[in-house]
């Protein structure tokens, strides 16, 4: 379809997703209808949408911009695509004068350009931060996608997502015998490197705290999980993860509100299932803006407290007994931490008192550059592009000389950053979580 | 979603080049997906790993966590890029005819 390089999901896994596919004919009348409903129903998408003097600020902000080059990755020309539609349809100037009132209608190209430039998006929100009115580019992107969605316009990475996690509750898919062999291992790994029988409970009933990392732990940042567990240990928590719910991540804020609703749900029923006092998230970073900002409104009130694991590390850090390791390090700060999510100063207190020499990058903490993943842009289709989504951040980490560690406190990053180190030609940097230094920091007995 | 010919047998892919039913594996694609994969010579070392992935996926459905691999498998993750080139993920899952991991992977 049109220029994206997306490959997108079949009829028969869009249905079995419980959408469905909107004939041709009719995409213009359901994309309408649906803009309709968003319409009615957030005010936030009213505000941006009918707010924009083009004073053009933005392009200098944004990484998609500045890394493509492309015209519609210009955050007001972005949101242009799904502004331009609304004033025609849904303003009266538009319907009365068109193209003079910055309208346009809904034509053959306007799905292809939507589908496009709203997944060239990584929903980081910098723009917003030096938009004089504040517009979130953000928020037309989740709109537009939603839009997409609801005709059955789905990225095949987003579908087969979504149906792993209808299927086992993570992302990856992991069944629950292939977790508990998983977990069998990491203790295996814990008891070596320690000599500790350190545990990590699955399903432990009566927890006080349940610990919801993201399924890559599982399968690539192992470092993260066990860097949590061995913290647990020491402050004797009354913890566990839980089989039904292994996933931080909320795939469903990044291609369909109601499937966001849908896994936000499973988090808080795994929670009450539990009984648990207080929900931990791990690092995951999309997924943390979810849990903490969205919980209340769409399942809440909700009776246990949601906190990320940073917050309840930052609290504790300076009671640790710690080894500070040999280490010159930097922070990237996760778009959805640090401009979504108020963890900013949390990872800095952990990172200074883990390692001996903390250097900022620039520009850092609420104005840092998104890694160019963000909103769930890693399939391999989009590698080129991703690519270039990644120039800044690279920029930023070449600036800093001789490093011996990146945190990367987030699942996408951790995934985006390692390949766009590598394109750009710096090897050998080590990077990886935040809790995984902890844990190496930690002093166990 | 595209059709190859192996030998007697007309094989479905998907768009990432994966097969689309693990079930309809065997030993013929290896030497084609390697060349998609720029393994080069598949020697007994791709083929402990390949063997390892298929018996862990049939018993568990999913890939094995890459550190289990390689201490099962007594390779190092550098040593895995050395046979795998495009890596554990997109290259030995793919020979080894089983689902790409997907996620923030």
């Amino acid at each position: 379809m049109g220029k994206s390089p997306l490959h997108m999901a079949k009829e028969k896994d869009v249905t079995a997703l419980g959408f469905s596919m909107t004939a041709e004919p009719k995409q213009r009348f359901q994309a309408l209808a649906k803009l309709g409903q968003l319409r009615q129903s957030l005010r936030s998408l009213v505000v941006m949408l009918e707010t924009c003097t083009k004073c053009g600020r933005c392009a200098e902000q944004c990484h998609s911009y500045l890394g493509t080059q492309d015209y519609y990755n210009f955050p007001a020309a972005r949101a242009e695509l799904l502004r331009r539609v609304y004033k025609r349809y849904f303003t009266l100037q538009g319907r009365l004068f068109g193209r003079f009132a910055g309208a346009e209608d809904f034509d053959a190209e306007t799905l292809d350009k939507w589908l496009t430039y709203f997944y060239q998006c990584n929903e980081c929100r910098r723009c917003a931060l030096f938009c004089p009115f504040g517009i979130d580019t953000a928020e037309v992107t989740i709109a537009a996608r939603h839009i997409l969605s609801e005709l059955g316009i789905i990225p095949r990475f987003m579908q087969g997502i979504a149906a792993n996690m209808a299927k086992t509750g993570n992302n990856m898919g992991i069944p629950e015998p292939a977790l508990r062999d998983t977990v069998e291992f990491m203790e295996d790994e814990l008891r070596e490197e320690t000599g500790i029988d350190i545990k990590i409970p699955v399903d432990k009933p009566g927890s006080a705290v349940l610990y919801i990392p993201s399924s890559a732990d599982f399968f690539t940042n192992v470092d993260t999980m066990l860097g949590v567990a061995k913290l647990f240990h020491h402050l004797g928590w009354n913890w566990t993860i839980s089989s039904a719910m292994l996933e931080a991540a909320n795939f469903g804020l990044l291609f369909n509100m109601d499937v966001m609703k849908e896994h936000n749900r499973r988090m808080v029923t795994a929670a009450k299932a539990l009984g648990a006092q207080l929900v931990v998230q791990g690092e995951c970073g999309h997924g943390w803006r979810a849990a903490k900002m969205y919980t209340a409104a769409i399942n809440g009130p909700v009776p246990f407290a949601i906190r990320h694991i940073h917050e309840v590390t930052a609290e504790c850090i300076d009671e640790l007994p710690l080894n500070k390791l040999p280490l010159r390090a930097t922070l990237h700060d996760p778009c959805n931490y640090a401009r979504a999510g108020d963890l900013i100063e949390q990872p800095r207190k952990i990172l200074r008192a883990v390692v001996q020499e903390f250097v900022e990058m620039t520009p850092n903490r609420e104005e840092n550059f998104c890694c160019g993943g963000g909103s769930g842009l890693l399939m391999e289709e989009m590698k080129d592009i991703r690519m270039q989504l990644g120039r800044k951040k690279a920029e930023q980490i070449m600036a800093l000389g001789k490093l011996d560690y990146l945190v990367i406190p987030c699942s996408i990053c951790k995934a985006q950053i390692p390949a766009v180190m590598d394109h750009y030609g710096v090897k050998d940097l080590a990077m990886g979580g935040l809790m995984d230094l902890v844990g190496k920091a930690l002093v166990l007995k | 979603m595209a059709f190859i010919q192996i030998k007697d047998n007309q094989i479905e892919l998907d768009e990432d080049g994966f097969l689309m039913n693990p079930d309809d594996w065997n030993e013929d694609l290896v030497a084609y997906f390697a060349k998609q994969e720029e393994v080069g010579e598949v020697t007994e070392n791709h083929w402990k790993v390949i063997n390892y992935l298929r018996d862990y996926f049939k018993k568990f459905g999913v890939a094995p966590m890459v550190r289990k691999l390689c201490k099962e498998t007594g390779f190092s993750l550098t040593e895995i890029y050395g046979l795998f080139p495009s890596g554990p993920g997109k290259g030995a899952c793919k020979l080894a005819g089983i689902p790409k991991p997907t996620g923030c992977v």
